[in-house]
């Protein structure tokens, strides 16, 4: 299991299409993944569960993930939440 | 409605088709409300369980096809969020915990899961979040609504008579070979979709019944009289007696049927054919006395219980047709756009006046391609029976179009060494007045027209079909429409080929004596008027009908036209 902090920089925050590109690529993936965000914990490939994450511009949020492709997930979704979820303008 | 739940009591309506039927209320709910938790048994848990994957297997195929339809990659966006909100696992590992351990009904699973996560959004102090909220309740009441939906046509008992605010046509179909014998709806107009497949299937049927489903207990017996337009909820058992007379009655006046023979008094022979959209209505065609089908629709194929877009669900579907019926079938390109959108996302100001019908198949090709493969296909194994009819033709340049794909997918079937029928007839639907004007240069491009009365009026009148507001104005017999029918026939004529009806008009007293006193010889309709017309159409002899078709375009208004008509059959 590894696990790694990062910073929300979309303008908006964690909204539903970030969301949806973030529990898209975290589905790709074999390893389980959970997030950890101010006391709670969900499902990574839930968009549901990282929707109410409700996590705004400057959240921090912690990355669990777990299994055989853990190394490549996290550095995969973390180069995702660099490039703001893939939301230009933001 | 004033009725105590033990009075008769009589609401008006109108009409769709004829007949008479008797059955047990079956109210269709289709408002969501909050759904209570009902507890079920053990063994019913695989059931409510299938329930819900069936149901998410729906929804998220519906959502792919129209990401399909949309290019716009901002829209297919949303709605791929809106599938992964469908077929969230943490929704899924909820709502089968609350089946399998609580021990609670699929409804209630689903509702309460998503109003879980809807909670814990609105604790969130962000309002982009707080927006997402609708969303939600959006998807979760859809997905309760399929559930309510599959577990209506599981559990209606045979000789039931719908209540409806308003169906779907494809919910009508389910309905209708679990054992529905009629149709009541509270909202839409007689050329709503939902009530010509009724009319079709043979079904009497009611729409605009203001309340229809208010006040009404399960079980309690209704009577529908199409042909008076009235329903009578909890009838008397006076009134249960004469109705069962006179249902007794029409039967047996059905049965005394003979062959049925298409010819003028003066041996002046014309085809009557039958409009389809359903194998359910197979069995209509040959009771009706039909000549094959004259328009098979099949937009079903994509917006049905399932959804059968795949070239070979596509060819299962045309070969079951072809092999049902005799006689030739012209199968109508998907006609989508326009009210038929399935209902959701493609948002135009004007639809009925935007990407529809042709307009739309030649910016979807893969769309189009797969569906001339598998008609091109089918017509290879059903040789000479298979025309092909081009909905929504306004430009010319649009027939050559069309005519470039069918030619370039003959070749990959000839390519791939599939047999492959040379000469499939390609026809027009005439529905925009530039086609009826021009129907002379129109005709030198195609093998046949086909006049499609419901859009021709909806276009020349400019009065939308569905607007319940202005459905006075929609009048099937306005001599504007009649002239345009009558141009159409001639610049066929002029171009040496054929030309047919089949539009509502066709399947009306007034309209078919008129088209084929201007000299059209094929008139489809739903199965059920065929009897009707041909009534009218073997009473008199060609020239008489033509005499009324003259006089009847000479006219100024609709009402001029019917007391003509009057006139013409005291005249006999």
């Amino acid at each position: 299991m590894i696990k790694k902090k990062i910073t929300i920089l979309n303008s908006s925050g964690l909204h539903a299409r970030p969301s949806a590109s973030l529990v898209k690529l975290a589905s790709k993936f074999k390893s389980e993944f959970y997030i950890h965000s101010y006391g709670y914990r969900v499902n990574g490939k839930s968009i549901l569960g990282v929707m109410t994450l409700a996590a705004e511009s400057g959240a921090e949020l912690e990355l669990e993930i777990d299994g055989p492709d853990e190394k490549k997930a996290m550095s995969a979704i973390v180069e995702l939440a660099e490039n703001k979820f893939g939301m230009e303008d933001e | 409605m004033e009725a105590t739940n033990t009075s008769e009591c009589t609401i008006k309506g109108r009409g769709v088709g004829s007949g008479v039927v008797i059955g047990d209320a079956f109210v269709v709910e289709t408002e969501t409300k909050v759904v209570h938790p009902v507890s079920i048994e053990p063994a019913e848990v695989k059931h409510h369980k299938s329930r819900f994957f069936k149901a998410k297997k729906k929804l998220s195929s519906e959502l792919t096809l129209m990401a399909q339809e949309l290019d716009d990659p901002n829209s297919s966006e949303i709605i791929d969020t809106q599938k992964q909100i469908i077929e969230d696992v943490e929704i899924e590992k909820n709502v089968l915990q609350i089946i399998e351990q609580e021990l609670l009904c699929v409804e209630h699973a689903i509702f309460h899961t998503y109003d879980g996560f809807i909670e814990k959004l609105k604790e969130s102090a962000s309002e982009l979040f707080r927006q997402r909220i609708v969303d939600l309740e959006n998807i979760r009441d859809q997905f309760v609504n399929q559930v309510t939906v599959q577990t209506h046509k599981k559990s209606i008992a045979k000789g039931s008579v719908i209540l409806a605010q308003q169906i779907s046509p494809t919910d009508l179909v389910s309905f209708y070979e679990a054992g529905a014998v009629g149709l009541v709806m509270e909202k839409g107009g007689v050329t709503s979709h939902a009530a010509i497949i009724a009319k079709s299937l043979g079904m009497p049927c009611m729409v605009s019944v203001d309340q229809a489903t208010k006040g009404v207990e399960k079980k309690d017996k209704v009577i529908l009289d199409a042909d008076a337009g009235i329903m009578i909820l909890r009838p008397s058992k006076a009134t249960l007696k004469e109705y069962k007379k006179r249902a007794r009655a029409l039967l047996e006046k059905n049965g005394s049927r003979k062959e049925t023979i298409f010819k003028t008094s003066d041996g002046y022979s014309y085809l009557l054919q039958a409009n389809i959209e359903f194998e359910a209505e197979l069995a209509g065609i040959e009771e009706s006395g039909a000549k094959g089908v004259g328009l098979l629709r099949t937009e079903s194929l994509l917006f049905g219980s399932t959804m059968r877009k795949s070239v070979e669900d596509q060819e299962q579907f045309y070969s079951q047709i072809l092999s049902g019926v005799e006689g030739p079938v012209t199968i109508r390109l998907f006609d989508i756009g326009g009210d038929k959108t399935g209902g959701r996302t493609i948002r135009e100001s004007n639809p009925f006046l935007g990407w529809r019908g042709i307009r739309l198949l030649l910016d979807k090709k893969q769309l189009l391609r797969d569906q001339l493969r598998a008609i091109l296909v089918t017509a290879s194994k059903y040789p000479r029976r298979i025309q092909i009819l081009v909905p929504m033709v306004s430009m010319i340049e649009e027939v050559r179009a069309i005519k470039q794909e069918i030619e370039a997918v003959q070749e990959t079937l000839h390519k791939e060494g599939i047999k492959i029928e040379e000469r499939v007839p390609i026809g027009l639907m005439v529905e925009v007045p530039s086609v009826a004007l021009m129907a002379h240069q129109f005709a030198e491009e195609a093998d046949f027209l086909s006049i499609g009365t419901n859009d021709l009026t909806q276009y020349t009148l400019a009065v939308d079909r569905g607007n319940e507001r202005i459905s006075s104005l929609f009048q099937h017999y306005h001599p504007a429409v009649l002239r345009l029918i009558k141009m159409t026939a001639e610049g066929a004529k002029k171009a040496g080929i054929e030309v047919s009806v089949c539009g509502e008009l066709a399947g009306d007293e007034i309209g078919a004596a008129f088209i084929l006193g201007v000299g059209i010889n094929t008139l489809s309709m739903t199965p059920p008027s065929i009897q009707k017309i041909n009534q009218v159409l073997t009473s008199r002899n060609k020239s008489e009908f033509q005499a009324f078709a003259q006089l009847a375009v000479a006219k100024s208004t609709a009402e001029e036209i019917e007391q003509l008509f009057e006139e013409w059959k005291l005249d006999a």
